[in-house]
């Protein structure tokens, strides 16, 4: 399921912090609502990868990718 | 009820009336405890526009619900004040094993209001609680009086805490230690326990703490304390203390030389942990429940301080009255500094942050040999710093001056805002020994955002930028990139800090050493997790345990912004935004290195909620937390903080 383009994977790929711009993405896009944006701000990234994967928006593959190789590689899984 | 001891103490000295407070559930789980409640308290009960040394001003020490128990390093304290080296918002959290003591005996918190007509010291012997004469305690160091009052009482095992001389005097920076050597050291609540005339608080406890579910707890504890035993920040810490940061820090550039004029120097291995152990360790310590260790005990065996001897230092204790001062040749010079800041009771830190800047403003001409009563303040000149801290201590001659704290040193003396440019505080404290340009960026906003003052290293502790690299993984796993592990980057800073605050704030109402949990990865939120909910027999989520720590850090800054204090001073000193760095030794890291706070401030915000113009809590997020009334009391104050008369008010201090 794609995401976001791949253009916009690009832009947070060179982010600096991306934590809050990510999330504020997927909520506009309603993959995450208001309750889980706020856990995964105060929990961290792996949240925010565990619940993609419960969600089957990204595959256990792909969760691995993201949990040893950063955010870059989530990126662009959601703009697959 | 389990954990929680469920009651506090309140001692009225004008009065007399010793008062036992239940805790509710409601409270409890609002705040845990130790910091949340003296927080609480302070920004309840200590207003504004009251002289944090007024009668009706509080000081508060609270220990947690897991205080006491077989958890990793659960002795802690934290100290709250109305802070009068700031102005505002203060506290500081020593080791050792009063916090286990306290909970023995039976509470959650103490909170000292009113002043004594002479000096007394307060004995809790489990439910039965005195006020004692400390007329013959006064003016004596906390080593000498520890032992009087073990004597008096007739027994060894009890734990005191106490100020020293400098609280007696009031000095702006003055601080407590417990178990003679475990300092509170910042902010200057040792000065507001001595305008109570209060000595200290001697705690003997015969009592336990109930555990909802011991083989859960057992199971938890023995899984984290096999997890220390190969932890590479938990070895060093435990060869060499702190102290196992000067080699790094001079290597990085952050070695805190002549006030932060450079940060490294050729000579700083004199000074390091592997220096200390071969030449003055007499034997390691540690606080309670501590599988670190990390606590030294030094003996000087030759020159002339041999046979002086003192439990420390920490790094943060022995650079601010060693290098910053210029002191660096002889070792013993800079172990007996620290002694000396000891034992008259002074936040070593502020100690030679505000001697460092009168020997800064002395190098520039600012002040002479005529404003310093003779004394010649040259970089490492250590007999004058010998001199100095005592007469610091007791507000003699050039050392009442100092005593106030440099900002207001400054405007004692004069010297406008050039003084000011070599006090390097923020809201009027002194940063510690870590130069932002070498570490780090985190460490830098962490400064700027600081809620006791800024400048404090212990407000995010963010060693994700630290020790991060020693965990693989760990930076991706909590902040998604590895690439803020490195100290001298923004990547990834804002979202660093703003999480590394909230869990420390947590970690400080639960009262366990931020040792375990920063620096030392060993322990994660979600043990800690663990852990309180075996003790407690409650369902903590890892969410709400952040949200705890999000709500203590928004209910400090809240107090800051009730004194007029938000975005406009949100700074570091500019020395490190100006000033590129030096070469100090060709190995250094850093060299050309400027702090960008800047870049990182506006994103930082963003995760905080707060206003863009007044730096204030944003409503929405203060109703998210349940500081309604907090989101009130800030509403008619926004439109104040952005007039034109406050925007001219240059306020360096409260």
């Amino acid at each position: 399921m794609a995401i976001m383009t791949k253009a916009q994977a690009k832009n947070f790929a060179e982010m600096d912090d991306f934590m809050l711009d990510l999330c504020d993405f997927l909520k506009s896009k309603g993959v995450i609502d208001a309750k889980v944006h706020r856990r995964i701000l105060l929990s961290g990234f792996f949240r925010l990868v565990e619940f993609l994967q419960e969600k089957k928006i990204i595959n256990s593959r792909e969760a691995k990718e993201a949990m040893d190789k950063g955010f870059t590689t989530l990126v662009y899984a959601l703009a697959k | 009820m389990y954990g929680w001891a469920g009651q506090r103490l309140r001692v009225d000295l004008s009065t007399g009336t010793i008062t036992k407070e239940p805790l509710s559930y409601e409270y409890r789980r609002k705040w845990i405890g130790g910091r949340g409640f003296n927080s609480d308290i302070i920004y309840n009960e200590v207003p504004p526009n009251l002289d944090p040394f007024d009668p009706k001003a509080r000081v508060c020490f609270g220990v947690g619900p897991v205080s006491g128990t077989a958890a990793p390093s659960t002795g802690r304290v934290t100290v709250t004040c109305k802070s009068p080296l700031t102005g505002g918002f203060g506290d500081s959290n020593m080791g050792g094993h009063w916090g286990a003591e306290l909970k023995y005996a039976g509470y959650d918190q103490i909170i000292v209001q009113g002043r004594a007509k002479h000096p007394v010291y307060i004995w809790i012997d489990d439910d039965k609680v005195e006020i004692r004469d400390a007329r013959h305690l006064w003016g004596k160091f906390p080593r000498e009086a520890d032992q009087m009052i073990k004597e008096e009482l007739g027994d060894e095992d009890i734990h005191i805490v106490l100020i020293g001389p400098a609280g007696e005097n009031m000095v702006r920076f003055a601080c407590t230690f417990n178990d003679v050597w475990r300092a509170a050291g910042r902010t200057g609540h040792g000065g507001v326990i001595g305008s109570k005339n209060l000595k200290g608080i001697a705690v003997r406890g015969s009592g336990t703490v109930k555990i909802a579910n011991p083989k859960a707890m057992m199971d938890v504890c023995n899984r984290l304390r096999q997890a220390f035993k190969p932890d590479p920040m938990k070895i060093g810490l435990y060869e060499f203390g702190s102290l196992c940061l000067i080699n790094v820090a001079n290597r990085d550039g952050w070695f805190p030389w002549r006030n932060f004029q450079g940060g490294a120097h050729p000579l700083a291995s004199n000074m390091a942990g592997e220096t200390h152990a071969k030449t003055v360790l007499k034997h390691r310590e540690g606080c309670y429940a501590c599988p670190i260790c990390c606590g030294r005990f030094t003996h000087i065996k030759e020159g002339k301080w041999a046979g002086e001897e003192f439990g420390g230092p920490e790094y943060e204790h022995a650079v601010p009255t060693g290098p910053r001062v210029g002191i660096i040749e002889d070792a013993n010079d800079i172990w007996h500094n620290a002694r000396l800041t000891n034992d008259y009771g002074m936040d070593g830190i502020e100690t030679g942050g505000v001697i460092s800047a009168a020997m800064e403003w002395y190098e520039k001409g600012l002040i002479t040999t005529k404003e310093t009563g003779g004394l010649e303040l040259e970089w490492g000149n250590a007999e004058v710093v010998d001199k100095l801290i005592p007469m610091i201590a007791t507000r003699k001659g050039f050392g009442a001056i100092l005593a106030e704290g440099a900002d207001r040193a400054s405007d004692k003396l004069g010297l406008g805002d050039e003084g000011h440019y070599y006090t390097l505080t923020t809201r009027g404290m002194t940063l510690p020994g870590d130069d932002p340009r070498g570490l780090g960026f985190g460490y830098g906003l962490s400064f700027a955002m600081g809620t006791r003052g800024g400048c404090d290293h212990l407000r995010s502790l963010c060693c994700l930028e630290l020790s991060g690299a020693l965990y693989p993984g760990l930076n991706t796993k909590l902040l998604g990139d590895e690439r803020p592990n490195k100290p001298v980057t923004t990547v990834g800073k804002p979202y660093m800090v703003y999480y590394e605050e909230n869990q420390k704030a947590t970690t400080d109402c639960l009262q366990v050493c931020c040792f375990t949990t920063h620096w030392s990865y060993a322990v994660l939120t979600p043990d800690q997790v663990e852990y309180l909910n075996a003790v407690t027999g409650l369902d903590f989520t890892e969410e709400e345990f952040q949200e705890i720590g999000e709500r203590v850090y928004n209910l400090e800054r809240a107090y800051w912004a009730r004194q007029m204090s938000g975005a406009r001073e949100d700074v570091v000193p500019e020395r490190f935004t100006k000033e590129p760095m030096p070469q100090g030794v060709d190995y250094q890291t850093n060299v050309g290195v400027v702090f960008p706070l800047s870049e990182m401030l506006k994103k930082y915000y963003k995760y905080r909620e707060y206003e863009p113009g007044t730096g204030f809590p944003g409503e929405r997020k203060l109703k998210q937390l349940g500081l309604d009334y907090v989101a009130k009391d800030l509403a008619p104050l926004r439109s104040k903080y952005l007039s034109e008369s406050e925007k001219k008010k240059k306020k360096y201090y409260y």
